[in-house]
């Protein structure tokens, strides 16, 4: 996976955005508290003024502030909240929404004939699935449940039997959502496991013989394993391992083999094919041919996806930031000068005491076919920061599509070919074996190292992003990381329970359910919004608004050419269109950035612990969305009380 | 209030009712037996068009077109775009899934099976550096392609494809040497395609190693489709000249392929012979036409001689002469008929008729033939079955080797070796001019000139004439080309008696060998008879060695010669046809001399 500029930013950076703060989280976060409580008590004073009178209408919104804050607030009494859950939740259990497990269950069982376990990565195919499958499911069972309820108590009347225990608001709007916080919990734990042992059977196999051995001059075995799920493997045995060996890395897993005295052998079960790699990423800079920085890397000519407006915040919106900013790949040409340097931070031996692991998904592209069973050159380079030293270079075959995990030895030559390298290096070099320690040499006061990729075969090109490349600085278990990808689950289960909730304050069942369901359909395109304002602020064709679009769609004309309308029908449409897409646009800023955390069974699924700041940002964007959500509802219900 | 509602509620039932009646009648599902159904049910077998029909019943493609809820086209089309997304983001383990998916949805359009493996086996494997991984994303898209003939067993166009895939993906990209080697060792595809009908066991599939050929396999898969078509199943969205003509030309691309890889013996020959046997069968094929009548591209000599008989008659009952009836084009007889003797007029109107049907069939004929290049192929196979034209190809690929390990000496006599054959065969095969390997062939005269270290070539050097037809583009002009195609035809002809004679003149002479042979022996008898000296087996050794002079010769030379990754096998298996040979020779002569 390739991470976006979003991806890098710690918890500080995300909420604070440094240099960048009309970009932040917070400013966001403000503008639309700000916005969405000065547009409710405008909406509420219109509505008590159409009621009661221009006076006597600001008199009843400025008495719902005064009992928010003195009465209702203070006196919210957490015995009652959890009383009115624990309503909520036999209501929403009595309303059989445990089939919902049951459901996913049988959607568990028939997966097996739409997921193929002889694809080229099983693993995450099915962790990919099982996790969007949870996904959609719960969110679903999220817009049920919360859609329903309140408005039932309204037209059943049974609020006011509520309403007048006595229980405030406040308590009535956060036990419903409590309560079926907890439903959807309960649900979430058993699919969790189910997934777990999906995933864990799915990829399970055995290959039961070995093909074919034969005993090198120097006493090591290698043969092949049989043809099993559409692979096979082979091993190595070394002499002196006693009879222990590992199969090559096939398909994302591999195996032990064991051969005992009498020759058999015997091949263990799957092995390293669920983890999840910390990743210690550096920052990157690429060099031109000539040897001077760049911005980015060579572009050879890859499609590009049109995403990645979302990380510019309220920037975007108000027009200060313009046009995605995505990563993509970035070549480097080979044979010259041309390389990507990565600085990595906190180097050192205690992160680091068998060997620095470095783990690299790189692309490679040819601009002439060569040898074609040869596959492209790259080298490894280690360099300090400041001085020019330099160690040999390390040379590797581009494994493309994979994670190829090099190593780093803690003990390497030092490239001592000119003087000022040898005069610095004095001292460090081991006289036996002329090798250097990579820590005292290359590592420098900050902890930082530089790494150099270059390709080796002139005219072809290699491709690296920022989080292609990186330092393995360890790994956690699968299992944690699967629980912190069904933890994002549960934040967006919350959030749209808190929507649903609200929803329901001011709308009956249905039609809050469907509100509920714009607003996370909304989340979802949100992207799509921002590109077609892109270019309609560029002034670029490219199909328009909703109305321009339509009127193509139906002349049948395409997306890039002029819009084939007389003048002032043309400018009429262009306007209105206009008008249109930034209001669609100012909404889906105000919405919560779904694609993003669903987004994190990415993270599961390609193997990449998912670290602590995105689960903190998910959790302070939710707390922030169900804030809202609680006060919006509780001005809604306050007036309904009021008006009942 | 309350009857009003009633009311309302028997409406809509009387009108649920209503509609249930129509339902029933169209959509009732059959029950087993014959008439039973509704309308569409019967419409559905008339058609031909029920599932079981169609093809192999998929369960998960009824569940998912189930689980759609009649929505199937906003399904597709969503899918479609996420299939898309993923091939942008290089995502290639979603994209073949949501392939899947998009073949669970849509699997008896033609166009998903065409459109999505073509994008698999041609654009997605391009994006991979690996040559490995390119063939495995070849083999996935045959593999989408074989499941979508499973699926529709009425669709010949899709076998069709997949012979084309195996045939022109593996072998006429960039990775043909690497796909080729890498299909015939594939033992997991070839089991795949045995059990979906393909005799990849046979010899038929096998290439010259004994393992399985891509273009060899290719050509079965298309002969699956001929006789998919031969039992009644019409050719759709195809024309069926086009159809019918990737058959034969895959042997011929076969033939090629091992000539390119360093294969020039008698399997190369033996190739050509089968490719010009396939291309003469495609000949005698019916293949249908824009017009009303079908036509059989190697009959038009047999119009030709049809059309001049018909017009002899005519010219004797009309009394015309018509000079150049024949070279005009659509000629109208009618007028000339009336002027025929009344006893005779409804003979000549006859005639009429028949030549302007034979002449509507012959420039039919002649146009689809010049649409193929029909007798350019029919020459070609047979030029290139002859032993001479091995030779002059082997002659050129050693010249080539030596040329490039820089053993000068050799490649230039080789080169002067291989020049005299290549003049002789362009005397009796003009057309060869026009092929690519003419352009190879000016390529080494320049790589000769170089080794000479000459611009200027020597005033009686053999391929002079050709040299200079070339011309500076090295392409021969359109006109003399023109003119080669003219004379090509009694160059053929003469160059088949040639051979005839020359195969009569060798078994006389084989003849007169044994005659003189048996004459010696009964010799040897007497003499042993007489002197009981046991000289037969050196002197029949020697007789059969001289006998057998050219054979031995020509399979030594070949061990020399492994293509760059055939090396090991090779080896392996040039010596085992070398021996086998001489021995049985050998054995034999022994056998009947004791």
């Amino acid at each position: 996976m390739t991470l976006q500029p979003e991806d890098f930013w710690s918890f500080y950076e995300w909420l604070f955005r440094p240099n960048a703060f009309l970009e932040s989280a917070l400013l966001q976060g403000i503008v639309l508290f700000v916005l969405a409580i000065l547009l409710g008590l405008m909406v509420g004073y219109v509505i008590s003024a159409a009621r009661y009178g221009p006076s006597e209408g600001f008199y009843a919104v400025a008495r719902v502030v005064r009992d928010l804050v003195r009465f209702d607030l203070p006196g919210t009494s957490p015995r009652r909240i959890v009383a009115l859950a624990r309503l909520a939740f036999k209501e929403a259990i009595r309303r059989k929404v445990l089939f919902v497990v049951g459901l996913f269950v049988v959607g568990l069982l028939l997966a097996g004939w739409y997921l193929n376990p002889e694809s080229d990565d099983p693993a995450r195919l099915y962790i990919s699935f099982v996790l969007t499958a949870t996904n959609y499911l719960i969110l679903a069972l999220a817009l049920f449940i919360s859609a329903f309820s309140l408005p039932a108590d309204i037209k059943s009347k049974t609020i006011y039997t509520i309403v007048t225990k006595p229980v405030r608001a406040t308590e009535i709007v956060l036990g419903r959502m409590l309560g079926f916080v907890a439903v959807g919990t309960m649900m979430l734990i058993p699919m969790g496991f189910a997934s777990y042992l999906f995933v864990t059977r799915g990829i399970r196999h055995t290959h039961l013989e070995v093909t074919e051995v034969q005993e090198l001059s120097s006493g090591r075995l290698e043969g092949e394993t049989d043809y099993i799920a559409g692979h096979r493997h082979t091993f190595s045995i070394d002499p002196d391992s006693g009879g222990r060996g590992l199969t090559d890395m096939v398909r994302g897993h591999r195996h032990y083999v064991i051969r005992d005295e009498e020759g058999n052998f015997e091949i263990g079960p799957v092995a390293d094919a669920l983890k999840a790699r910390i990743p210690s990423y550096g920052d990157i800079q690429f060099y031109d041919r000539q040897g001077n920085p760049q911005d980015a890397g060579i572009d050879v000519g890859n499609e590009k996806i049109a995403e990645g407006y979302g990380n510019a915040g309220i920037s975007r919106l108000v027009g200060v930031a313009k046009g995605p900013r995505r990563i993509e790949h970035g070549y480097v040409e080979g044979g010259t000068l041309g390389m990507a340097e990565f600085t990595f931070h906190n180097v050192d031996a205690n992160q680091y005491p068998i060997r620095i692991p470095l783990d690299m998904s790189i692309r490679a592209y040819r601009s002439y076919k060569g040898d074609i069973e040869t596959g492209i050159r790259g080298s490894i380079t280690l360099k300090h920061p400041t001085k020019p030293i330099r160690s040999v270079p390390i040379t590797f075959y581009v494994d493309e599509y994979t994670v190829d995990e090099q190593t780093i030895p803690l003990r390497i030559e030092p490239d001592v070919s000119d003087a000022a390298s040898e005069e610095m290096l004095a001292g460090l070099v081991d006289e036996k074996d002329g090798t250097v320690d990579v820590f005292d040499a290359f590592v420098d006061e900050q902890g930082d190292m530089i790494v150099q990729i270059r390709c080796l075969d002139s005219s072809q090109y290699l491709g690296v992003t920022k989080s292609g490349v990186y330092l393995r600085a360890g790994e956690n278990s699968f299992a944690w990381n699967l629980t912190k990808a069904y933890i994002s689950i549960w934040l967006q289960m919350t959030m749209v329970i808190a929507f649903g909730v609200m929803f329901s304050t001011f709308l009956s069942g249905p039609v809050a359910m469907v509100a509920t369901f714009v607003c996370v359909l909304l989340g979802f395109s949100a992207e799509q919004v921002y590109d077609t304002r892109y270019y309609i602020d560029a002034g670029i064709e490219r199909g328009g608004g909703p109305i321009e679009s339509m009127i193509r769609i139906l002349k049948q004309d395409a997306m890039t050419t002029q819009f084939d309308v007389d003048e002032v029908a043309g400018k009429v449409i262009k306007t209105v269109d206009a008008g249109i897409v930034y209001s669609l646009d100012a909404i889906a800023t105000a919405l919560p950035n779904l694609p993003k955390m669903v987004g994190t069974a990415e993270y599961a699924a390609s193997g990449f612990d998912i670290f602590g700041a995105l689960l903190g940002r998910h959790a302070a964007a939710t707390l922030g969305y169900c804030i809202l959500a609680f006060l919006v509802s509780y001005f809604f219900l306050k007036s309904r009380e009021i008006a009942a | 209030m309350r009857t009003t509602a009633l009311r309302r509620k028997l409406i809509y039932l009387v009108a649920m009712l209503a509609m249930l009646v129509p339902l029933f009648l169209l959509g009732q599902p059959s029950s087993g037996s014959g008439d039973s159904g509704g309308q569409l049910t019967e419409m559905r077998n008339r058609f031909n068009i029920a599932e079981s029909d169609l093809g192999e019943i998929s369960p998960a493609s009824e569940t998912m077109k189930l689980a759609s809820l009649g929505m199937r086209g906003v399904a597709a089309t969503l899918l479609w775009n996420k299939a898309h997304h993923y091939k942008v983001a290089h995502e290639w383990d979603r994209y073949k899934a949501t392939l899947n998916n998009i073949s669970l949805l849509q699997p008896h359009f033609d166009k998903v099976w065409e459109h999505q493996a073509h994008n698999l086996a041609y654009n997605v494997s391009t994006e991979f550096d690996d040559y490995r991984q390119r063939y495995e994303m070849v083999r996935e898209g045959t593999e989408f392609l074989s499941k979508g003939v499973r699926q529709n067993r009425n669709a010949p166009r899709l076998v069709w494809y997949t012979g084309w895939f195996y045939g022109s993906k593996m072998g006429m990209s960039d990775e043909k040497i690497q796909f080729r080697k890498l299909f015939s060792d594939d033992e997991v595809l070839h089991e795949k395609l045995l059990e979906e009908g393909i005799a990849v066991d046979s010899p038929e599939a096998r290439g010259p190693y004994f393992k399985p050929d891509n273009w060899l396999v290719g050509r079965l898969w298309l002969r699956n489709g001929y006789d998919l078509v031969d039992s009644g199943v019409k050719i759709r969205r195809q024309t069926p000249l086009n159809f019918y003509e990737t058959g034969p030309k895959w042997r011929i691309k076969h033939a090629e392929a091992i000539e390119d890889e360093g294969v020039l013996d008698e399997r190369a020959q033996n190739a050509w012979q089968m490719a010009a046997q396939d291309w003469q069968e495609f000949g005698e094929r019916s293949v249908p036409t824009t017009a009303a009548f079908t036509i059989k591209l190697g009959q038009l000599d047999e119009l030709v001689r049809l059309k001049a008989l018909r017009l002899e008659e005519f010219r004797k009952l009309t009394g015309e002469e018509m000079p150049g009836i024949e070279n005009q084009w659509q000629p109208d007889l009618i007028p000339y008929a009336k002027k025929a003797a009344p006893e005779d007029r409804m003979r000549a109107m006859e005639l009429a008729d028949q030549i302007m049907d034979i002449e509507e069939r012959r420039v039919k004929t002649e146009g689809y033939r010049n649409q193929i290049n029909y007798p350019y192929w029919d020459t070609l196979t047979q030029a290139e079955q002859e032993e001479r034209t091995v030779k002059a190809r082997r002659l050129i690929y050693e010249a080539e080797k030596a040329n490039e390990e820089a053993e000068l000496d050799k490649a230039i006599e080789l080169y002067e070796q291989a020049f005299a054959v290549w003049a002789e065969i362009f005397d009796d095969y003009p057309i060869l001019t026009v092929d690519d390997s003419a352009e190879d062939l000016m390529r080494s005269i320049r790589r000769y000139s170089v080794a000479i270290d000459s611009e200027e070539l020597a005033d009686d050097f053999p391929l002079a004439a050709f040299v200079e037809m070339m011309g500076t583009y090295d392409q021969v002009s359109s006109e003399a080309y023109e003119l080669v195609r003219k004379t090509q035809k009694e160059r053929a002809e003469k160059r088949k008696q040639e051979l005839a004679e020359q195969e009569r003149e060798r078994e006389r002479q084989a003849a007169e060998e044994m005659e003189r042979e048996r004459e010696a022996r009964q010799k040897m008898k007497e003499k042993t008879e007489a002197t009981k000296m046991a000289d037969e087996p050196d002197k029949e050794e020697a007789s059969a060695d001289e006998a057998n002079a050219d054979e031995p010769m020509d399979n030594e030379a070949e061990v020399d010669e492994p293509a760059a990754e055939e090396d090991t096998e090779d080896q392996e298996v040039m010596p085992v046809v070398e021996e086998v040979t001489p021995d049985a020779e050998v054995q034999s002569e022994l056998e009947s001399s004791l």
